[in-house]
């Protein structure tokens, strides 16, 4: 059999501090539950994770593994100017670094970014009109998504403070006529966010295709709605973070497959 | 996280300490969880599926909160009251959210075994439409003019909403919620299974016909009104059986289709 992925990189754990093993666990599995949901576009799209205690540094795919093959000692440990920092076989993608450097150095009180191509995040992102605060699920971005216009392939560092200004203080936003980007405090809501971001614009493509009439929330539904939504997220950490299923996830990956935690 | 949890959390074995009607019901109802997540209708870890003890009006069970259903068992199910309060130790807790839904359906309707509650983007879809059931397709049937409408009053559902609730669903097997999601009320587990997979179907379905129709400067075809309550009235018959035990809509089926990958459903 040829040697896979998994086996040629040699492993970090013990190697780097826990904090940071943990992290790259963490931000494997969740490129591993992006594969599972089949939201990856072949090796492309990135999804980044802050190095616990070193706000200036990151760690991002290996470009050239697929979602499902990469490992928490494969990610790559990278500074806000793109020098690796780590023994690494497989570069950095520059546009991903363009883009995710940009919000991480933007948002101090953001740890993780993610970001997709998929089908139903591409079709929301090419129409004209925004995410409809119809049902409960799109309330939890009621006037909190941001919106930001493409320029091609973010290969342009003058695209950063374009990308930094349209995402604001917001946790999630539409690329326009390109796909839909996430940031958590931490990776878990980073999936979070992404999961639910992900289902609006499934639910969204459905409805107006349909045709029929939506049917409306009142001002003050959507503005509460939003506003519990936060404080559950923000006052409750018990009770916000089960909801996403993370620890459940995890170990059902591990389950099927425990190479991402190499 | 950390890396310790990853560890299974330790699962109870409630199998002697039930009777054995109840741990059948568990067997059943964690099989149901499983067949949701099989067809992708989970939240993550969010929303509920509920079962009724058997022998008991009041006693129900429960997912354990911040599992994916993928990990629900038999034994981690957790037994709760009306008002989501545990009456029987467990290491799990449970999310009260949204359980008020089920409570209402579950005091109202004695007739009612199981009920599956879902956010499925088809289903949010649908319910966020003014639209109804319409009588499109055979499968159609299984919900034309037996499903009701309930508008949505945001998410924390208080005490009162639970009459609004039980007025909207009458006497029919599942309820639209209203920019929200999808509900059905089965006689029994199997029953309720059948519904939910049904209605997520039909919402699908439904939406592909009239997006199709739009395109084409169509409407949606109709079958005509007698044939539709024909139609309607055969499925009435199937849940009736079921309701009276003589059918359990093919349920070992389903359980050889789960025992094929996992079976841990059963523990």
């Amino acid at each position: 059999m040829p040697a896979t992925a998994v086996d040629t990189v040699p492993s970090l754990k013990g190697k780097v501090p826990d904090d940071e093993w943990e992290a790259r666990v963490e931000l494997a599995a969740f490129y591993r539950l992006v594969a599972k949901h089949k939201w990856d576009d072949l090796v492309g799209t990135h999804i980044s994770a802050r190095v616990p205690g070193h706000p200036d540094q990151f760690l991002i795919n290996p470009y050239g593994l697929l979602f499902d093959e990469i490992t928490a000692s494969s990610l790559v440990k990278v500074d806000m100017d793109g020098n690796v920092l780590q023994d690494s076989a497989y570069p950095v993608n520059a546009a991903g670094f363009t883009i995710h450097s940009s919000v991480l150095k933007g948002r101090d009180d953001v740890m993780s970014v993610a970001h997709t191509h998929t089908v139903p995040g591409m079709a929301l992102s090419a129409v004209e009109g925004t995410l409809r605060p119809v049902h409960q699920k799109a309330l939890r971005f009621y006037n909190a998504l941001s919106y930001h216009a493409y320029e091609g392939i973010a290969d342009d560092p003058d695209e950063c403070a374009r990308l930094q200004r349209d995402l604001g203080s917001n946790d999630a936003m539409v690329l326009e006529n390109h796909g839909l980007l996430t940031c958590g405090r931490n990776i878990r809501s980073t999936w979070a966010l992404l999961y639910n971001l992900e289902k609006c614009c499934s639910v969204q493509i459905a409805l107006e295709a349909s045709g029929g009439e939506v049917i409306e929330l009142s001002d003050d539904l959507k503005e509460s709605t939003y506003r519990q939504f936060q404080r559950t997220l923000n006052s409750n950490a018990s009770f916000g973070s089960k909801l996403d299923g993370w620890e459940s996830s995890l170990r059902l990956l591990a389950k099927e497959d425990p190479s991402f935690m190499h | 996280m950390s890396v310790t949890a990853m560890s299974v959390p330790t699962q109870p074995d409630v199998r002697e300490k039930v009777s054995a009607q109840e741990w059948q019901t568990r067997v059943d109802l964690a099989a149901l969880y499983r067949l949701v997540a099989m067809e992708g209708m989970t939240d993550l870890a969010g929303t509920h599926i509920s079962a009724r003890v058997p022998g008991t009006e009041d006693h129900f069970l429960l997912n354990p909160f911040g599992l994916m259903f993928e990990e629900v068992t038999a034994s981690n199910l957790v037994k709760v009251d009306l008002n989501g309060e545990k009456v029987m130790e467990s290491p799990f807790p449970v999310n009260p959210a949204g359980f008020t839904i089920h409570s209402a359906v579950h005091m109202a309707r004695p007739d009612v075994q199981c009920i599956a509650h879902t956010h499925t983007a088809a289903g949010m879809a649908f319910a966020s439409v003014e639209t109804e059931v319409l009588p499109i397709s055979q499968t159609a049937g299984y919900f034309y003019k037996r499903i009701g409408y309930h508008a949505w009053e945001g998410i924390s559902t208080n005490l009162d909403e639970r009459e609004r609730i039980v007025q909207d669903l009458g006497d029919h097997r599942g309820l639209i919620m209203h920019n929200h999601g999808l509900l059905v009320a089965g006689p029994t587990i199997p029953a309720a299974w059948v519904m939910i997979y049904q209605l997520e179907r039909i919402c699908r379905t439904q939406l592909e016909a009239m997006a199709a129709a739009r395109a084409m400067g169509q409407d949606v075809v109709l079958m005509p009104e007698e044939v539709a309550m024909k139609t309607a009235a055969n499925f009435d018959q199937s849940f009736k059986n079921a309701a009276e035990g003589r059918s359990n809509f093919d349920w070992e089926a389903y359980l050889r289709a789960l025992d094929e990958t996992d079976d841990s459903y059963r523990h």
